[in-house]
């Protein structure tokens, strides 16, 4: 039998490891992105699924909330970056920084809330991956692809944190994919981005005090 | 495709082998900066270059890929939730006294602004020349949302970069 790691891929072949992956201890992590056991799920063979669109889709062409507005401005920013206009790039964060500051704040501003609200994601991705597939659209396609394993990941990390408490914390760092967005606990950063596949110098630190 | 050469500082080892090699004298300047308006984008700079550090850029953009309807208005579902997550990360972060959740709360923050970037990429802005940008800076400068809305920064970037679809 074969374990797949749902965040990045790895797999576990029972055929090649000395120990069945049941019996690995709790705390076993995935040796390539460090997700728990319970992040890892037996292949099953795949099954071919038509398209049902769930409901009429048309483009909601209502206002942007503040929130959207501040991340379509910075990254407007990285694309100014990108094709090298600094000066550009330097308004467009100025924007989004305005957005930031004037998203309303949320009153129920909770851990268990973070980790619901990622669990809605998980179970939205593959509806949007598959009007991304019906519309042909292959770039609405990789973000779904990239999107659901950080989000994954990040699911499987808050809900440890919320097991473990700080203790999971304690003598370890946080990194973050600079490109993906993909969060990493050790004390270096992966060798590779599991999900993008960039370089550990992509990774930011989250320092300490900050 | 019209197309200039920037050098990029980062990686730039200032080993000066371009300076030679530009017959217009443009890699030559006193802030590092290639002066484009010297710039011809023949490219002989950025072969010679032995740090890969010049790129030849083009100076106009194709109109970005069209956008479905439906996939724009799941990727903005997805946007706000994302948007949601982040928002309640960073006030957890800027609250707690414990020093792993705020590591963590500021790490998810970030994290979920770089998806909902990407995004926001996918659903229509994925360039600053697109008719799209254009549209929401126009809007944006017409009814700011409060008072205090840099409108200096919106009107500016408009002036520096031109609209690509205007003629489509
Ligand atoms: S040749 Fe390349 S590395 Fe050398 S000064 Fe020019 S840009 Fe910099
Ligand atoms: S592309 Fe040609 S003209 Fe432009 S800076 Fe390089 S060598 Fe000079
Ligand atoms: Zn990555």
């Amino acid at each position: 039998m074969k374990y797949v790691c749902q965040i990045c891929g790895y797999i576990y072949d029972e055929d090649k490891e000395a120990v069945p992956f049941e019996q690995l201890p709790d705390d076993w992590k995935c040796p390539l992105c460090g997700a728990m056991k319970s992040d890892f799920k037996a292949e099953a063979p795949a099954v071919e699924k038509a398209y049902v669109p769930t409901h009429t889709e048309t483009a909601d062409l209502k206002k942007l909330s503040a929130g959207q507005l501040a991340a379509v401005c910075s990254n407007l920013a990285r694309g100014c970056e990108k094709q090298y206009k600094a000066e550009e790039s330097k308004l467009f964060n100025e924007l989004a920084n305005y957005f930031t500051a004037i998203t309303p704040a949320v009153n129920d501003a909770t851990v268990e809330k973070v980790a619901k609200l990622l669990q809605e994601d998980i179970e939205d991705y593959p509806h949007i991956r598959d009007v991304a597939d019906n519309g042909k659209d292959r770039g609405a396609a990789r973000v779904c692809v990239w999107g659901e394993k950080v989000t994954r990941m990040l699911s499987s990390l808050v809900n440890r944190y919320l097991e473990e408490g700080e203790q999971m914390l304690a003598d370890t760092d946080i990194w973050v994919c600079t490109v993906c967005g993909f969060v990493y606990i050790g004390q270096e950063p992966p060798e590779l981005c599991p999900v993008c596949k960039v370089p550990p110098y992509k990774f930011e630190k989250i320092e300490r005090g900050a | 495709m019209e197309l200039k050469a920037v050098r990029n500082l980062r990686l730039c080892t200032k080993d000066c082998l371009c300076l030679y090699v530009c017959p217009y004298g443009a890699t030559d300047t006193e802030d590092s900066i290639i002066d484009i308006s010297k710039c011809v984008g023949c490219g002989i700079c950025a072969q010679a270059c032995p740090s890969g550090a010049i790129s030849m850029v083009p100076t106009e953009y194709p109109p970005q890929q069209n956008k479905r309807d439906d996939v724009i208005s799941v990727l903005n579902h997805l946007a706000q939730s994302k948007s949601d997550g982040e928002v309640t990360a960073r006030q957890i972060a800027a609250s707690t006294d414990k020093t792993g959740l705020k590591r963590l709360m500021t790490a998810v923050a970030k994290s979920q602004r770089l998806m909902e970037e990407d995004i926001e990429r996918e659903g229509g802005f994925m360039l600053p020349q697109s008719g799209n940008t254009h549209e929401l800076l126009m809007e944006l400068i017409e009814n700011p949302p409060t008072s205090d809305f840099p409108k200096d920064a919106a009107e500016k970037i408009m002036e520096l970069v031109p609209n690509n679809e205007e003629n489509y």
